[in-house]
């Protein structure tokens, strides 16, 4: 893709879906893979587990193969990002740099594989989370999109949307607040509860101004999970069957 | 004054080490890693003695990256992007010397080539004398266009030590009595 093609906006939305968003991976080009990537993006505590293990299932029946990918999930990186998170030496950007090479980890050995093998890749999260994080911690926001341009654009993007008191009833009923959740490392002041609601709200701020550049699908995460996940599936199976090249099926 | 190395922060070491003991690493992964360990001690390590007022001697920088990354296959413009948060040094120097003379250096000091150092991991040849010389002078040459690029001071390596630390700091005295 030339610099003109790309343009100064909707650079990453206005890509073909299972290509790079910019400078990929030279060294691996990819072929019109049958495989498709659906990701679901949505802050911590969401509901985004509950929702990929029943979609998988559905999936599953339906005949698809189905490979899940999941944030910070990566052999490689796993240890090291939590011996970061836990000794408290993370700066901003070793924040975002630690996470972009768990990315590609995964996008090398699990989701290239996969759609290569044509398989629906579901992911828990992708590198919209990424962005929201480091946008709220000040990084440069063009710089992030640049480095996360070898990223591949998903076929699909669901955002589950909440808002910030919502969320903080549902994730102290689910056992609690935790440190990075509430963004402490920020050192925006001692209280928990005021900081997870400050945060999360910077953070919605910014999956919200990503929803049109990425082309979300935005479903309402309040509502009960079979309410969200029957839509799931209607639009998930409404793409399948529009899609031209569908996935494997026996 | 501060010395700083390549590859040195804590924090990704073990990363680092685990990665290259299974020799688990793409090319992508390797040089992000490189740039966490960059970022790392870039913040802790080379941006306060730099405000106290040191002088940073760097052993390597982010030319390192930009050489040995796309001799990998890694976008050239990308890895320049990727490292843009870096603070531009206000010297740089290359020490150039020829693929057989750094070969030579290495195998008569019967140090065994590490497997990326030589570019095991391309896959290119399982000797790995060969493959070093291979994957070097694909480096070597991405040196070159960096040395124009950002405009690098080269200093002939294949000369005696006295002669290149002679050199070394006539240069480094230069650009001192220039910038103060």
């Amino acid at each position: 893709m030339t610099d003109d093609e790309r343009g100064e906006h909707g650079a990453h939305g206005g890509v073909t879906p299972g290509q790079y968003y910019e400078h990929g991976l030279p060294y691996l080009p990819l072929d019109r893979y049958p495989g498709r990537i659906i990701a679901i993006e949505g802050t911590d505590g969401v509901g985004r587990s509950t929702q990929i293990r029943l979609l998988r299932e559905w999936l599953e029946v339906l005949g698809y193969g189905v490979a899940e990918t999941g944030w910070t999930r990566s052999r490689l990186m796993q240890p090291t990002i939590e011996l970061a998170k836990a000794s408290n030496t993370l700066n901003k950007l070793t924040f975002v740099l630690l996470y972009a090479c768990d990315f590609a980890d995964r996008l090398e050995k699990e989701i290239i594989p996969a759609l290569k093998a044509g398989f629906i890749v579901l992911a828990d999260r992708y590198i919209y989370t990424a962005m929201a994080r480091a946008g709220v911690r000040g990084v440069d926001s063009q710089w992030v999109r640049r480095m996360y341009g070898f990223a591949i654009a998903p076929h699909l993007v669901f955002y589950l949307k909440i808002d910030a008191d919502a969320l903080a009833r549902r994730v102290l009923e689910a056992g609690g607040m935790a440190y990075w959740e509430a963004g402490m490392d920020m050192k925006s002041g001692h209280d928990i509860y005021d900081n997870f609601r400050a945060y999360q709200r910077l953070l919605l701020k910014e999956y919200g101004a990503m929803a049109d550049e990425f082309g979300f699908r935005v479903l309402d995460g309040r509502k009960p999970v079979t309410v969200i996940q029957d839509e799931l599936r209607r639009q998930i199976g409404e793409f399948l069957e529009a899609d031209a090249v569908a996935p494997v099926r026996p | 004054m501060f010395i700083t190395e390549w590859n040195s922060s804590a924090l990704v070491k073990a990363a680092t080490k685990a990665g290259k003991k299974k020799n688990a690493l793409t090319p992508m992964t390797f040089s992000l890693l490189h740039a966490t360990d960059f970022a790392d001690r870039l913040l802790y390590k080379i941006i306060p003695p730099l405000k106290a007022g040191m002088i940073v001697l760097a052993d390597r920088y982010a030319y390192t990256a930009f050489a040995r990354d796309v001799a990998r296959g890694v976008d050239r413009q990308w890895v320049r992007d990727l490292y843009s948060f870096a603070v531009r040094p206000n010297l740089s120097v290359y020490f150039r010397v020829p693929i057989e003379v750094s070969l030579d250096r290495l195998l008569a000091r019967r140090v065994k080539l590490k497997f990326y150092e030589a570019g095991m991991d391309m896959g290119w040849s399982s000797n790995p004398t060969e493959s070093f010389r291979r994957f070097q002078s694909l480096v070597l040459d991405e040196y070159d266009q960096i040395v124009v690029e950002h405009d690098l001071r080269v200093i002939d390596a294949s000369r005696s030590i006295t002669e290149q630390q002679r050199v070394f700091r006539r240069v480094v005295s230069e650009n001192l009595e220039v910038s103060l």
